[in-house]
C-alpha cells in the first residue's frame, strides 16, 4: 500500500462532490456526475476488451450521489441518482482519475 | 498511612515498556483499577491479545518497580485480556476482528491450520468465532468434532455450532454426507454472506474465516462485505505451493487486506521409526519468501501423523496433546501480536458528510 494511494479522509461534500485526502498530501476534488462517469462496473466498461461502453455525454448535468460508502478495506461506492450503484471504485482507480490540473494529462485508469 | 497515592503509582509504572510497540503501560492505558490500601497497592494489568508474549515480562517489571516505591509492601497485579478494536465494524455486528486464513492451492492444510490456531486463541481466553468459506469442501465442522450437528435460528439469526468452546458456521451442514454443494458464483457469494452476516455470533474477539484455495468469488465477497483486520496465507514449502501462494498474496494487496503473516506447514517430517528429521518439501524457502516480500513469517508447522489423526477425530492440537501443539502456540502468540500491533497504528476511515457549500457551481 503506498502513499499514493492511501486516502486518510473523505467527505462528501453535499450531494455534488466528493474530496479525498490522500496520504501524499494530495487532495482530489471529484464531481459526482465525473465519478458516474467514470465508473468502471461490468456494465459500463466491456469486462473483456476494457472498452467504454458508457457515454459519458448520457450522463445526467443535475446527477447527484445520496450515499457513499467504503468497500471493504480498498475502494469506495456511490448511489448516484441514476439508480446505478454496481461501481467499485479502488483507491487507485480513484488515484489515477483524480481531476486536477497537474494529475490530468498523466491519466491512465487502471482495471480490476 | 501510605505514602503512595494513584498519581505516584502511575508515575512509577509509566516506566513499564510494552517492547511490541515502544510505549509506556500507563500511555497505552493497560493500568486499570488501582487501589492502595495501607501499603498495600492493586492494579489490574489489562493486556491486549490473549496470547501477548511479554505480558509476564511487564508483570514482574511492575511488580519490581512498585515493591521498590516507599510505603509498599506488597504488591498484587491482577492480569484481564482486553482485546482493542480499530473500528466499530460496520460488517459483523459484535466482532472485533477478522482474520482471513487463506492458501493458493489446496491441500496444504490450510483448514487444520485455521481450526488449530482458533483453538489456540480461545484456550487462551480470547472469544473466538470460525466460519468455513471453503462452501465446496468444507471441513471445519469435522475437524471441530461435530459433523453431524445441526443448524437453528433464533429471530436474531443462524445459532453457530459451539464446539470446544468455538462457535462456528459452515454449509456444511447444510448438506449431509457426501451431497455436494453445485452452486454458482453468486450462490457461494450469498453463502459466504449469509456465513458471515446472517449469524447470531454474540460476542467474539476474533473470527477467522477459512477460505477456499485460490482467488475467487468467495474471496472477492469476504473482502468486500466486511473489513477484514487482517490474512495469513499457509503455504507448503515446495515451489509449486509457494508459487501459487504467490497470487494469493497479490489478491489481498490489491484489495488491501494487509497480509498478517506466512505460515509454512508440512515443513520437516519427523521420521516414526528412526526419530530423524527430513524435509521432504524443502524447508525454509517460506520464511526467506516472507523477507522478500516484507511480511512477517509466523512459523513452520511439522508433517505429524499425530495432528492428522486429532485433525481428523475433530480434536484441536492443544487440547488432545498440549506437548505437541508448540508450533501453534509460537504462530498463534506472532499473530496475536501482529494483528495488535496493526490495529493500535491503524486509521480509521470515515466517510465525513458536509452540507452543500455555496460553491455549488462546481462541475467538471
Amino acid at each position: 500500500m503506498t502513499a499514493y494511494t492511501t486516502p486518510i479522509a473523505i467527505k462528501k461534500k453535499g450531494n455534488h462532490s466528493l474530496e479525498v485526502s490522500w496520504e501524499d498530501h494530495h487532495i482530489s476534488l471529484y464531481s459526482f456526475r465525473y465519478l458516474r462517469q467514470h465508473c468502471s462496473c461490468a456494465g459500463c466498461v466491456e469486462e473483456w476488451t476494457g472498452q467504454k461502453l458508457l457515454d459519458p455525454e448520457t450522463i445526467a448535468l443535475d446527477l447527484i450521489c445520496t450515499k457513499v460508502e467504503t468497500t471493504g478495506n480498498y475502494a469506495l461506492s456511490f448511489s448516484f441518482s441514476d439508480r446505478h450503484d454496481t461501481g467499485i471504485y479502488h483507491f487507485d482507480h480513484l488515484r489515477a482519475i483524480c481531476p486536477c490540473e497537474s494529475c490530468r494529462g498523466k491519466q491512465k485508469p487502471l482495471r480490476f | 498511612m501510605s505514602d503512595q497515592n494513584n498519581e505516584t503509582v502511575l508515575t512509577a509504572l509509566s516506566q513499564v515498556i510494552d517492547p511490541a510497540l515502544g510505549k509506556d503501560i500507563v500511555t497505552l492505558g493497560y493500568v486499570k483499577n488501582i487501589n492502595i490500601n495501607a501499603g498495600c497497592v492493586t492494579f489490574t494489568l489489562a493486556i491486549p491479545a490473549p496470547l501477548f508474549p511479554s505480558k509476564e515480562k511487564m508483570r514482574e517489571k511492575a511488580e519490581a518497580i512498585l515493591s521498590t516505591l516507599p510505603g509498599i509492601s506488597s504488591v498484587e497485579i491482577k492480569m484481564k485480556t482486553e482485546i482493542q478494536t480499530a473500528v466499530p465494524t460496520r460488517g459483523v455486528p459484535g466482532v472485533k476482528h477478522i482474520v482471513a486464513v487463506g492458501s493458493g492451492k489446496g491441500g496444504v492444510g490450510k483448514s487444520t491450520v485455521a481450526a488449530n490456531l482458533a483453538a489456540i486463541f480461545s484456550e487462551y481466553g480470547a472469544k473466538v468465532g470460525l466460519v468455513d468459506g471453503d462452501i465446496y469442501g468444507p471441513t471445519v465442522p469435522i475437524l471441530m468434532g461435530a459433523r453431524n450437528a445441526e443448524l437453528n435460528q433464533n429471530e436474531r439469526g443462524i445459532i453457530p455450532i459451539e464446539s470446544h468452546g468455538i462457535k462456528f458456521m459452515s454449509m456444511g451442514l447444510l448438506s449431509k454426507g457426501s451431497a455436494p454443494l453445485i452452486w454458482r458464483g453468486p450462490m457461494a457469494h450469498k453463502a459466504i454472506q449469509e456465513s458471515l452476516l446472517r449469524v447470531d455470533w454474540g460476542e467474539i474477539d476474533y473470527l477467522f474465516v477459512d477460505m477456499p484455495p485460490g482467488t475467487g468469488d468467495v474471496h472477492l465477497t469476504l473482502v468486500q462485505t466486511v473489513p477484514v483486520t487482517g490474512a495469513v496465507i499457509v503455504t507448503t514449502p515446495q515451489d509449486v505451493g509457494m508459487t501459487i501462494s504467490l497470487k494469493t498474496f497479490r489478491m489481498f494487496e490489491q484489495t488491501k487486506v494487509p497480509v498478517l503473516g506466512l505460515i509454512e506447514n508440512m515443513s520437516t517430517y519427523q521420521c516414526l521409526h528412526c526419530g530423524k528429521e527430513d524435509d521432504i518439501f524443502g524447508a525454509g524457502t517460506v520464511s526467506k519468501e516472507a523477507e522478500r516480500l516484507r511480511v512477517p513469517f509466523l512459523g513452520g508447522i511439522p508433517l505429524s501423523k499425530k495432528i492428522r489423526e486429532y485433525a481428523d477425530s475433530g480434536m484441536p492440537v492443544i487440547f488432545a496433546d498440549p506437548m505437541a501443539a508448540g508450533p501453534y502456540v509460537d504462530i498463534a502468540d506472532k499473530l496475536a501480536t501482529e494483528i495488535y500491533v496493526r490495529n493500535y497504528n491503524k486509521r480509521t476511515l470515515i466517510i465525513e458528510e458536509e452540507p452543500e457549500e455555496a460553491s455549488e457551481s462546481f462541475t467538471v
